[in-house]
């Protein structure tokens, strides 16, 4: 919806007005800081182990740098998951405190930026691979920073799979090199929640895409055939604007990822209000408050199930 | 029902008796177009205080006991007019006044009625602002606008810069009844509410009522903007328009049976999204435009003195079409109004004058659009069928009674939102929502004495959510128009004038309203896509009381008229969406609402002068607007979005010769409320935003001068032909007002680092603009 109204603020001032830009600096404020998790717990094919991450968040700054994130990571935290049976103490893990050789393949599997592993990411793991992680369990967090407690509770909802994908033209002008995928799904009658992550055109890592959280509100019950769009690459390179004639498509004769998740509605609120506020800015827009379902905290700690789809984009 | 009618009519029937008196009554007009001029002074020149106004349409009734009288018509801008009349009966005199300056001898007292009606008159808080000074006015891209001068009365703030829209008192947007001819306007702004849809050349008179609201008027708790659109010229046919930067427009006028009917007709088109088609020819954007038009018609018929029938027509669209053909992705944006106004004029009595009106209006909202086979659709809307009765009883010099009776069926479409995919549909399913509202009214305009008069009146409304409709809250069903709920409202309304002196005056009022349709946007300012919603067994009405007083002196025999005005109100049942809201076509929009209270305080002062080669005013108000909701911070109570501590007008306007005129805007305002950014904090990797309280800090202060000159070649010229030039700048210093400020984010991975660029974003800098008007008769 906030789309148009960004394409309707394009035109109006690209026909009417020369507008002026100027650089703003807000006046500081001596806002507190707080904590932030970022946890999940997956279960499925292609599932992460669990993982939490403790964060502070940064006062407003115009760049924030390798000094800025030296020190947001959280460490010696007592982090604990209740999976309903038991109670699993998470284990500190410091990237930078691996082998070199190690870090690089732990930042993978744990699905983070291979750019990023020069920052010293630290992060609390399952390593065991001890919570019992099923469809329809419960599981509460713990996080205890010297005696500051954040709790937190989420869900792993039934498995919703993707069935019949295929690859077809792009809308519009036919295209040698481009293909739009498309899948099916026969969503079950009552609320669910879907996320996915595509590879990006590098091919390397699972981003989630533009518009890439849904609930079935609109197609509640009905079996039919979507496209998924294809994830940019982190930051975008700057030439966001450009891209409408490849927006979403995948490349032929790549070979990529597609990983689908389901979600709690607690979870979906997250994302949904997180994306919102990302992308809604502009001249009408008024602030989003991110939810979350941290006590004490901000960010999230959602439970998953997942499948990963690998697939083929054959060249024409 | 039916009862209520009988009572009606008794009264109507009461005003034949009493004949020691005697009643002067008719029509005062324009002598040059026979067009009705709308609160026309009448009076007794030996006592003004005896004296009356022309209503709504021109019509006025003065009973005076037997005896001889100069009575005298004036009306702003027109020569005042004095008749010798012997009333020894009930006399019928329409008098047609003509353009230009007053005769030497009745002037003072004449004009002086006129502008006296500072001190004099009950209502607090009302000006009318004619059309003609409205186009002195400098003007952005020589746009006239309506809703642009009102925002330059104290007390009236725009909604942002260069926007139509207005907020009164502390009031929201949706807090305003705008009415064009009666017919209710639910969205009065073009391009995103940067011009409203009131062409000038079509319009007679604009009203604006900020406090004291008279209790034939209901439905929102903050103002009244009542719009009059022309009648037609009664004389001859004549044309006028314009050419300016991005629009043009014509009216054309004139008798279809002289002095019996007429019509006028009158057209607006901008037409820079035409102009640019060129140059979107072979970009990605092909095809893509934007333009808004609007269309007022009217025809007027007079039967007999007794009788006149008018119709009155508006339509007005937005259209936006966004085109990207190599990836066949289209949308279309279509949003308009459209109203219509049957009324009938009749006189039961030389005192009685009854108005029976029917209006439609429909206000729609289209967003259509897709990319292959994928096709999307949304639709929300406004319809109403508008049935109203109003009674005006001339009782005598010491009575003016109102009272009537009003009905109007809703029909309100919430974001319906469907899509299809090849064979799969898709549909929110969301249904229309019905509902009944009713009013009824009595007021009395009561001199006192020479000191004292008081305007009392009292309104009750009554509004029903129908069915079809499947309660949300216990699954109940409910039938074609049957009440799913009910809610009333008694709203007292009671303003006095109390005369202090010559040349002075303390008034004051309570009002009371309820508003039963809401809006509420998310946004800065409203949007076309802001939905009106009803109340319903979830939405309550919003309620609101106003406490307001008053100080009021002419100085140096009424050439300045000065006011200060404080007020207070107190807001019930306000509506919002919480800050973690997501607009979400899924979703009602009710649902989405939280709901709180507010309150809003202020002081007003004005200085105007209406007369001489210079005359103008200065408007300043000082105040503070609040809301406290349960879901927004734990109900704390913080600066309402339209809140602006200090707000100052300086409005100038200068005969410089016959030729030339000049006119001149400042304007200042505290800066705008945002919430501002505490922090960032990360997920998967990418910033995210969290922000502290709610509208906690200001954007820069507000301030811009705007200027005009007007160039008549040959301002005697009896030509058919007669033409002027409009020269404008606006923001003259180039004052870069902040619009908004927009933050990017980026991310260098090779350094690692991760830049968020705040901006602020000035839209209208030193823009001049250049339109000739003509008029050709």
């Amino acid at each position: 919806m906030k789309l148009h109204f960004y394409l309707f603020s394009i035109l109006v001032s690209g026909m009417l007005l020369t507008s002026c830009e100027e650089p703003y600096t807000p006046p500081t404020t001596d806002a507190d800081q707080q904590f932030v998790i970022e946890g999940y717990v997956e279960e499925g094919e292609g599932s992460l182990p669990t993982y939490v991450m403790v964060t502070r968040s940064i006062p407003y700054i115009t760049t924030i740098g390798p000094d800025q994130l030296a020190n947001i990571f959280v460490k010696d935290a007592k982090v604990t998951v209740y999976d309903g049976e038991k109670t699993v103490a998470l284990t500190q893990l410091c990237l930078g405190d691996l082998p070199e050789e190690l870090r690089a393949q732990a930042a993978a599997i744990l699905g983070i930026n291979a750019d990023s592993t020069s920052l010293n990411i630290c992060l609390y793991v399952d390593l065991l691979q001890q919570i019992n992680k099923k469809q329809g369990g419960r599981y509460d967090l713990t996080v205890d920073i010297d005696g500051y407690v954040m709790t937190s509770t989420t869900t792993i909802p039934n498995f919703v799979p993707l069935f019949d994908a295929h690859f077809e033209e792009p809308p519009g002008e036919p295209s040698d090199t481009l293909a739009a995928l498309w899948f099916k799904i026969k969503d079950p009658v009552g609320p669910n929640y879907y996320r996915y992550f595509t590879t990006d055109d590098e091919g390397d890592q699972l981003i989630a895409p533009f518009q890439s959280t849904t609930d079935d509100a609109f197609f509640d019950g009905k079996e039919f055939d979507f496209p998924l769009n294809q994830a940019e690459r982190r930051g975008g390179g700057g030439d966001d604007n450009n891209n409408f004639d490849d927006f979403g498509l995948f490349t032929r004769g790549d070979s990529l990822t597609v990983k689908w998740m389901c979600l709690d509605k607690v979870h979906f609120d997250f994302w949904k209000t997180r994306d919102f506020a990302a992308n809604s800015g502009g001249p009408f827009s008024s602030y989003t408050r991110i939810k979350t379902n941290i006590n004490g905290g901000l960010g999230i700690w959602g439970g998953y199930s997942v499948q990963n789809y690998r697939l083929y984009c054959p060249p024409k | 029902m039916k009862s209520t009618l009988i009572l009606f009519f008794t009264l109507a029937l009461f005003s034949v008796t009493a004949q020691t008196q005697f009643t002067l009554s008719g029509y005062v007009k324009d002598g040059g177009t026979g067009e009705t001029l709308i609160g026309a002074n009448v009076f007794n020149l030996a006592n003004a205080e005896q004296g009356t106004a022309s209503n709504a349409y021109g019509f006025y009734s003065l009973t005076l006991p037997k005896g001889s009288y100069k009575i005298v018509f004036s009306y702003l801008g027109f020569q005042e007019q004095a008749f010798e009349v012997v009333m020894d009966k009930d006399l019928k005199l329409n008098v047609d006044m003509t353009e230009g300056i007053t005769i030497e001898e009745i002037v003072v007292s004449a004009d002086k009625e006129e502008r006296a009606k500072n001190v004099e008159g009950t209502q607090m808080g009302t000006v009318s602002l004619p059309v003609e000074n409205i186009k002195k006015l400098p003007a952005i891209f020589g746009e006239v606008d309506l809703l642009k001068a009102i925002q330059l009365l104290p007390g009236v703030r725009s909604s942002g810069e260069g926007n139509a829209g207005f907020y009164v008192r502390g009031g929201g947007p949706d807090q305003n009844l705008v009415l064009l001819d009666e017919a209710v306007v639910y969205n009065s702004g073009h391009m995103l509410g940067f011009f409203s849809v009131f062409n000038a050349d079509a319009i007679k008179n604009t009203t604006l009522i900020k406090g004291g609201m008279p209790a034939n008027y209901g439905g929102r708790l903050s103002s009244v903007l009542d719009i009059q659109m022309k009648e037609g010229n009664q004389k001859e046919y004549s044309a006028e328009g314009g050419v300016g930067l991005i629009s043009s427009r014509l009216t054309i006028q004139g008798p279809i049976v002289k002095d019996k009917t007429s019509f006028i007709v009158s057209g607006r088109r901008t037409y820079i999204g035409d102009l640019a088609q060129a140059a979107l020819k072979g970009s990605t954007f092909e095809g893509t435009n934007y333009y808004f038009y609007d269309l007022n018609a009217k025809i007027n018929h007079k039967f007999s003195d007794s009788d006149r029938l008018f119709f009155s027509a508006y339509f007005g669209r937005d259209v936006l079409k966004f085109r990207q053909p190599k990836r066949d992705f289209r949308f279309d944006l279509p949003y308009g109004n459209s109203t219509a106004t049957l009324r009938w004029n009749h006189l039961f009595t030389n005192k009685l004058f009854f108005n029976l009106s029917a209006v439609y209006n429909d206000y729609q909202f289209q967003f259509g659009g897709g990319q292959d086979e994928f096709e999307f659709k949304l639709f929300s809307g406004v319809k109403d069928w508008n049935l109203k009765l109003d009674f005006d009883y001339f009782a005598g010099t010491k009575h003016n009674i109102k009272y009537g009776l009003n009905y109007t069926y809703h029909t309100l479409t919430p974001n319906t939102a469907s899509a299809t995919s090849g064979d799969v549909e898709f549909n929110t399913g969301f249904l229309p929502k019905y509902a009944n509202e009713y009013a009824l009214y009595f007021m009395d305009d009561i001199k006192v004495n020479n000191d004292l008069a008081i305007n009392a009146g009292i309104r009750y409304s009554i509004f029903s959510q129908l069915g079809p409709y499947t309660s949300k809250l216990d699954s109940t069903q409910y039938g074609t128009f049957q009440p799913a709920i009910t809610y009333t409202g008694i709203e007292p309304r009671v303003n006095f004038k109390y005369k202090t002196s010559d040349e002075s005056s303390i008034k004051g009022g309570i009002t009371f309203t309820n508003q039963y349709l809401h809006l509420v946007s998310n946004s800065s300012s409203t949007l076309p896509t802001d939905i009106w919603v009803p109340s319903t067994e979830i939405v309550k009405p919003q309620r609101g009381v106003q406490y307001a007083i008053g100080f009021f002196k002419n100085f140096k025999n009424d050439t300045y008229e000065t006011s200060v005005e404080v007020y207070y109100r107190d807001l019930k049942n306000q509506i919002d969406y919480a800050d973690d809201y997501v607009n979400d076509i899924t979703q009602e929009v009710e649902d989405g609402f939280v709901y709180g209270k507010g309150r809003a305080y202020g002081a007003e002062f004005f200085l105007k002068k209406s007369v001489g080669k210079l005359n103008g005013w200065i408007g300043y108000t000082l105040s503070r607007t609040e809301r406290s909701f349960e879901r927004i911070e734990n109900g704390r109570w913080y600066p309402a979005v339209y809140d602006r501590t200090h707000d100052l007008s300086v409005v100038v306007n200068y005969q410089l010769s016959k030729k030339w005129e000049f006119g001149g805007i400042f304007i200042y305002g505290t800066g705008k409320l945002f919430t501002p950014i505490n922090g960032f904090f990360f997920t998967e990797q990418n910033l995210n935003l969290f922000y502290g309280p709610r509208n906690s800090q200001r954007l820069d202060d507000y301030h811009r001068m705007d200027i005009s000159f007007t160039y008549t070649p040959n301002p005697d010229s009896k030509k058919k032909w007669r033409g002027s030039w409009n020269f404008s700048v606006y923001n003259i210093y180039n004052r870069k007002n902040p619009f908004f400020i927009n933050y990017d984010i980026n991310t260098d991975f090779e350094k690692g680092t991760t830049s968020i660029e705040g901006t602020k974003i000035t839209i209208f800098p030193f823009i001049p603009s250049i339109t000739y008007n003509f008029k050709f008769n």
